[in-house]
């Protein structure tokens, strides 16, 4: 069974539909690249997922569990939302670091959060500074936010989200607001991540990095999955004229 | 004793009054005035379902349409600081203390120095609170959405965002205007000599009259000044610490 099943999901905004009967299911430490043009409902769909949007249609399912049915309106309270979100992490696209919190405890923060038992912190901040070490920033995780790189933060910004032990880890074009410097380090974190096998879904526009690192690939233009398949046939040998058109700008 | 020391110890005397109203209404307006905040900011629309497609048309659906976009809270408390705000504090301690005299056939307040400090320091943290919350929804607003979006997809609850990630940000970009309201309500603490609360210029404007045995003095009134002025020195050193204190992030 795929770890997660996403049925025809629909949202507008308005008169506006920006997802329109979107299905893909995904299995269990493979990584899924979405690609598309702004406005193309990429962004939309992983918000959706990480239910900062409420789709209109549809139902979104992880290892068997239903977490949102648009038809089950009990599935929409505040609080069953918060408990079913932590199914997923995401990473955003401007990081959105907490600017009055140390590297570490914008790792910590939301375990401390969870973790009534004081004496369980300890062991909190010794994950964290262990995520910090694989993110290659063990010697940085004293300082704030504004005292980092753009490619140092979004790093943290990782390893915050990892420290929730997500299934699915979600990324928002993770590398679009840093200059071409600093975006190597960190497709090279998203790649060690999918080297371990973790289950990834990736908004991005690096196309070279989606065919390397991801084993699927979706593309989608004006709400729609137009064309869905193994990343390297996809972006090497699409099948749709509009999968086509849109590649040959990269 | 020489007509310096006694005009002094009776300035004295009155600056602790101002001293005292001064800080009860800080103590009681800045939390008052996150009510309020929360208040105007209150999305509650009770009658949203009233919006929907079948309602009927013509001048009933219009109200329908009215009707389903209020959000009665926010509006009433809206209202409420309009009020407070439009109108002069000068008029507002006015009908405070005199007018459910006036009204009742009977003043409520205890009677002498008692009664007018109550009623001036609960128009002050009302009058306060307004101007305070329209601050802190600024302040509120201020903080960039994906804060909020970021401790949401950690699980976190509302309650947890905004004591653990916006309200720290919050204070940091309110310090400079509520320095000025601060300040402000240094020198507004004379406008309760309307009710004869005794306080520093009440003190001082005595000795025209006549007080402590002298009469036709001009310059102790004068000399209430230099009492503003140091304590408004103080503050401003006070609130800038404060504001060097937030400096470690941005």
């Amino acid at each position: 069974m795929a770890l997660l099943e996403v049925r025809s999901i629909e949202k507008h905004f308005g008169p506006t539909k920006v997802l329109k009967d979107i299905s893909f299911s995904l299995e269990e430490g493979r990584a899924l690249a979405i690609i598309g043009s702004s406005g193309s409902g990429k962004t939309t769909l992983l918000r959706c997922l990480n239910f900062l949007e409420t789709p209109d249609r549809g139902s979104i399912t992880v290892r068997g569990e239903t977490l949102f049915d648009a038809g089950d309106r009990a599935s929409f309270s505040e609080e069953a939302i918060r408990q079913k979100r932590l199914h997923f992490g995401l990473v955003f696209q401007s990081f959105n670091l907490f600017p009055q919190y140390t590297a570490l405890e914008n790792v910590v923060l939301a375990g401390k959060l969870r973790e009534k038992d004081r004496t369980q912190w300890p062991t909190l901040e010794k994950q964290g500074m262990e995520l910090l070490d694989r993110m290659g920033l063990a010697d940085r995780s004293g300082h704030y936010p504004h005292q980092l790189s753009g490619g140092q933060q979004q790093r943290v910004a990782i390893a915050r989200a990892l420290a929730l032990h997500p299934d699915i880890l979600c990324f928002d074009e993770p590398t679009s607001a840093l200059d071409p410097e600093l975006t190597g380090e960190v497709l090279k974190v998203i790649r060690s991540l999918a080297d371990q096998d973790t289950t990834m879904i990736i908004v991005t526009h690096e196309m070279a990095f989606a065919r390397d690192v991801a084993d699927e690939v979706i593309f989608m233009d004006g709400g729609l999955i137009v064309e869905q398949g193994p990343a390297r046939q996809v972006i090497e040998t699409p099948q749709e004229e509009r999968t086509r058109q849109f590649l040959s700008r990269y | 004793m020489g007509v310096f020391s006694v005009v002094i110890g009776a300035l004295n005397q009155g600056f602790l009054q101002t001293l005292k109203l001064f800080s009860v209404t800080l103590l009681g307006s800045i939390p008052l005035g996150l009510l309020i905040c929360f208040g105007s900011m209150n999305r509650w629309m009770p009658f949203h379902r009233l919006s929907a497609a079948d309602a009927p048309r013509g001048i009933v659906g219009r109200l329908c349409r009215i009707l389903s976009r209020l959000r009665p809270v926010s509006l009433l408390t809206r209202f409420f600081v309009w009020i407070i705000r439009g109108t002069p504090l000068m008029l507002q301690l006015i009908i405070i203390y005199y007018g459910p005299g006036v009204v009742m056939g009977h003043s409520p307040w205890p009677g002498g120095e008692t009664g007018r400090f109550l009623a001036a320091a609960i128009m002050f943290v009302i009058n306060y609170a307004c101007y305070f919350s329209e601050i802190y929804r600024g302040g509120i607003q201020g903080v960039p959405v994906g804060q909020q979006e970021a401790g949401l997809v950690l699980g976190m609850t509302k309650r947890q965002i905004f004591f653990k990630v916006t309200l720290l940000q919050m204070v940091k970009r309110i310090l400079p205007p509520m320095s000025n309201e601060v300040i402000t309500l240094v020198k507004d603490t004379s406008l309760a000599r309307i009710i004869t609360f005794q306080e520093v210029i009440w003190a001082g404007q005595a000795f025209m009259k006549g007080s402590h045995g002298y009469s036709g003095l001009l310059w102790p009134l004068f000399f209430t000044g230099v009492y503003y002025l140091v304590f408004s020195g103080v503050i401003t050193l006070l609130l800038g610490k404060l504001e060097k204190k937030l400096d470690y992030f941005r």
